[in-house]
């Protein structure tokens, strides 16, 4: 035991031989209804796990999302920000706002297991595809309905939200950034990613009450309420003191010494707690005194403002002097946490992420070499995969109306004509690569 | 049959409004957790998710305490626990157990063969190491779900050789990739100090690791019933943060580019930022070509409108300030209630096309005087016998209409439930705690 416990959970955990292994989620099939990120990324957060997706988009325009892009980069006609949350799934192109598209989505919810939708409040029950309507066609179902306020509350009616009006209204934006300066907008679209996380967790639960009871039910998620969630100690704070969190720039209030630190070249984090931490953070910065002190050898003391001040004050003066690596290397041997901040460059290039499957790089039916985020959580026995990436708007309309609902070919070119299903038009974004032959990587025939 | 004729927003909220949670089942309440984190808030929140869909969580302290109960603001305390604690301790049965001594080993191992699921946060290879990793106990418990939380996860070159480092927050935001794209830009005008990468003001990267982790514990606890089978989870959090950044690792590889630090800007959409208002800040989007048209209205601005007709006109960095200067222009006239009012009269015109997203920025003071989170249920305030009248956030998927997660109690002191689990699983008396107290193993 012990000594060779690298090499089994190297082995056990080998994301290479995912596609050797069975998918945990394999015949839940997932009907979605999304745009964006917060609706997109729970179904495909499922279909790495193996569930079956198929994505419905309105033809001749698609997600929007198709259209969000730095700078207006696209590569290969396809948007990379719309790439994130796309993948293993089945593109259809259908207006629901159609009758013949309502039944069309109402024939698709009867052979589905989990329908997913991030529209405004009540806009599916408008429809006629709403929760109650889907019930009457399979009583079931688990639906989920992701977005900003709810489905009801003083708020909720008719009120658009995107991640960064959840991290607005939770409170987020405010409690991060230095103390004094602007709210801090976080980089990344998190209040989506956020809540997408933690609703496909919902979904999960619920999929684990129906198989004891065979009972579905509806979830409605607010991603401003899941940001709260995630707040941490922010309301008990306000409770006891009467007071807001305040803004704390790379600091953790709550734990100290925890900081990102400049060095002589770059940014490094550092963390020590306990005291056997932190006594290791003391020998390595040659300042073995100060873990003996007693405004700093007990963690509780050391939170105290007047103490962590003169800590963290220490830890920025040692730091400036050294370089990213040498603190990074110092932490490994002597047992404090530390990094480098780490950019996609680095995530990119590292050995450690690639060797993990979490940066994974797979040969894409449309596209070629893709390189993106593999799955987060490491199964040994069910392990997740990224099997392909986004497609084109209706591209597997084929696929998915002949081979799941058995329409025939005539069927479908008649329902093409009237507009009801449809592809891409000739817009980047939403079509194929330039150089597509027409034929490769289709699902069908 | 399902009631069609009510309006939506009424038939819903009977049928999920958490007022009625009480009388609704729980969808996990067949399932015992051992959470043996230490020191770490992504242990704790996997359980308390797990807890509050109904689980059985047996939180596993050393006798001392576990060491995140000391991680509080300005070290806080509440009786013997820190606000972080006592926010994640939630529906859990807090007992002590000292796995330094065989004696406690072997009654780990017993309360792991009557578990479903072990959470643990040792330093990679430690638990193993001890003879209480998922190899051992996977003999005593075939169907165990067995997660592992650490930085660097149980394997990958970095894992060995980071194996003596221990797991905080900091260092999984700093890892994920967000803070190197989060925080004021290298303008000159900005205080040199805080033009840095910044993370998250809240626990971001344990939070998504003990989201991530409880993920996947029900994906293979999905995967039991049909097979059986337990399996072996590992979970690094700053890999599940990275989930969460936007396409930086697509766009890395087609353009070998970076995005840098946009402070209150974004690289792909815009304007999707916050302004000025006469008492504050809001937030405000309109970046698609409708949604910029319909801002533009409602700013009774439309000529500018053509001056950056297209969405690349609007992230054009250079335009970004521009835009952004304009719409304070107007912003700053109005105070951030009438903002979102002006707004949401617009959106809900019925001729309206476009969409334009706001919210004032609040201060967590500020969302807790807002009556919609109240009602909808998103707070509450608990009596606990020990740690008196708390206000404590619930279970964000709290509107299930079946089986809602809950908040059932807050937290219990230190070892506060040793008698009633250690007779329910293992049948010990208060003799034998007695013993083992003496001995230090409880």
């Amino acid at each position: 035991m012990g000594s060779d416990f690298f090499q089994w959970a190297s082995e056990v955990l080998d994301p290479k031989k995912a596609f050797l292994k069975p998918e945990a989620l394999k015949g839940i099939r997932v009907l979605e209804l999304c745009t964006l990120i917060f609706g997109p990324v729970v179904p495909d957060w499922l279909s790495e796990f193996g569930a079956e997706v198929i994505k419905v988009e309105l033809p001749g325009m698609g997600d929007t999302m198709r259209y969000v892009t730095p700078y207006g980069f696209f590569w290969k006609n396809i948007s990379p920000a719309f790439q994130e949350q796309n993948h293993n799934k089945y593109h259809v192109g259908l207006d629901v706002r159609t009758p013949e598209g309502k039944e069309l989505f109402l024939d698709l919810a009867r052979r589905c297991d989990v329908v997913v939708e991030n529209l405004r409040a009540g806009t599916m029950d408008k429809w006629g595809i709403g929760y109650r309507d889907l019930l009457e066609v399979n009583p079931r179902i688990i639906y989920l309905a992701n977005n900003g306020f709810g489905q009801w509350g003083p708020f909720a009616h008719g009120r658009p939200s995107y991640d960064a009006i959840a991290q607005s209204v939770s409170g987020l934006m405010a409690v991060s950034g230095f103390p004094g300066r602007p709210p801090l907008k976080s980089g990344v679209w998190i209040g989506d990613f956020t809540g997408g996380c933690m609703s496909a967790v919902a979904v999960l639960a619920a999929l684990y009450y129906r198989e004891k009871t065979g009972k579905g039910q509806y979830i409605e998620f607010s991603q401003g309420e899941n940001l709260m969630r995630w707040l941490d100690w922010t309301w008990l704070y306000a409770h006891f003191t009467g007071k807001n969190r305040p803004q704390a720039g790379n600091r953790d209030l709550a734990i100290c010494p925890a900081d990102i630190v400049r060095c002589k070249d770059g940014y490094v984090a550092i963390a020590a707690f306990s005291e056997e931490e932190f006594k290791g953070l003391c020998e390595a910065m040659g300042k073995s005194e100060l873990a003996r002190d007693p405004r700093f050898s007990d963690p509780l003391e050391r939170l105290k403002e007047e103490n962590a001040a003169v800590v963290l004050e220490a830890v920025r003066e040692w730091a400036r002097e050294k370089t990213v690596r040498e603190i990074d290397e110092l932490g490994a041997q002597y047992g404090f946490a530390s990094s480098p901040v780490l950019d996609a460059k680095a995530q990119y290039e590292s050995e450690h992420w690639r060797a993990r499957g979490a940066v994974w790089e797979y040969n894409d039916p449309i596209y070629g070499t893709m390189v993106e985020w593999g799955p987060a959580p490491k199964l040994s026995e069910t392990p997740g995969r990224v099997k392909w990436g986004a497609r084109p708007v209706g591209v597997d309309n084929e696929h998915v109306f002949i081979r799941v609902l058995g329409l025939a070919p005539s069927r479908l070119k008649e329902l093409e004509e009237k507009g009801t299903i449809g592809k891409w038009v000739d817009r980047v974004g939403q079509k194929p690569p330039e150089d597509w032959d027409g034929e490769s990587g289709l699902f069908y025939p | 049959m399902v009631d069609k004729t009510r309006p939506w927003e009424e038939w819903i909220r009977e049928h999920d409004d958490p007022e009625h949670t009480l009388e609704k089942p729980e969808a996990m309440d067949d399932l015992v957790v051992l959470d043996v984190s230490y020191g770490n808030m992504a242990g704790l929140f996997t359980s308390s998710i797990l807890s509050e869909f109904g689980a059985f969580v047996i939180k596993v302290e050393p006798p001392q305490g576990d060491l995140a109960r000391k991680f509080t603001p300005y070290g806080l305390l509440c009786k013997d626990t820190g606000l972080g604690y006592l926010n994640e301790g939630r529906n859990k049965y807090h007992v002590t157990l000292n796995l330094k001594t065989e004696e406690g080993r072997e009654i780990y191992k017993e309360l792991a063969a009557k578990a479903d699921v072990v959470i643990e946060t040792f330093k990679p290879g430690e638990a193993d190491e001890m003879g209480i990793g998922f190899r051992q106990l996977k003999d005593l418990n075939p169907g165990l779900v067995y997660c592992a939380i650490h930085t660097y996860g149980q394997f990958g070159p970095e894992a060995e050789k980071n194996r003596k480092k221990p797991d905080y927050d900091v260092v999984d935001q700093a890892r994920c990739g967000i803070p190197a794209v989060t925080g004021e830009p290298d303008d000159p005008d900005i205080p040199e100090e805080v033009r840095a990468p910044t993370k998250q003001g809240n626990w971001m990267g344990w939070y998504a690791g003990g989201c991530w982790a409880a993920f996947g514990i029900i994906t293979a606890l999905l995967w039991r019933f049909k097979s059986g089978k337990g399996q072996f989870i590992d979970m690094a959090p700053p890999e599940g943060e990275a989930k969460f950044c936007d396409y930086h690792i697509q766009w890395y590889h087609q353009a070998k580019r970076l995005r840098g630090r946009v402070g209150p800007y974004d690289s792909a959409v815009f304007p999707y930022t916050f302004v000025k208002t006469s008492d504050g800040v809001c937030f405000i989007s309109g970046f698609s070509d409708v949604n910029w048209a319909h801002l533009c209205n409602i700013m009774n601005k439309p000529e500018v409108k053509d001056m950056f007709p297209t969405i690349f006109d609007r992230l054009n960095p250079e335009n970004q300030p521009k835009i952004h200067h304009i719409i304070e222009e107007w912003s700053a006239r109005l105070t951030s209630k009438e903002l979102e009012e002006v707004v949401m009269k617009h959106n809900l015109e019925p001729d309206a096309v476009g969409v334009v997203a706001t919210a004032k920025v609040n201060w967590p003071l500020d969302a807790l005087g807002e009556d919609h989170w109240w009602i909808r249920k998103t707070f509450t305030r608990i009596e606990d016998p020990n740690y008196g009248e708390l206000l404590l956030v619930n279970p964000a998927a709290n509107k299930m209409t079946e089986t809602p997660p809950r908040l059932k109690w807050a937290c219990r002191p230190v070892g506060a439930d040793n008698l009633f689990v250690y007779k329910k699983f293992l049948g010990y008396g208060p003799a034998r705690l007695e013993e083992l107290k003496s001995k230090g193993v409880i």
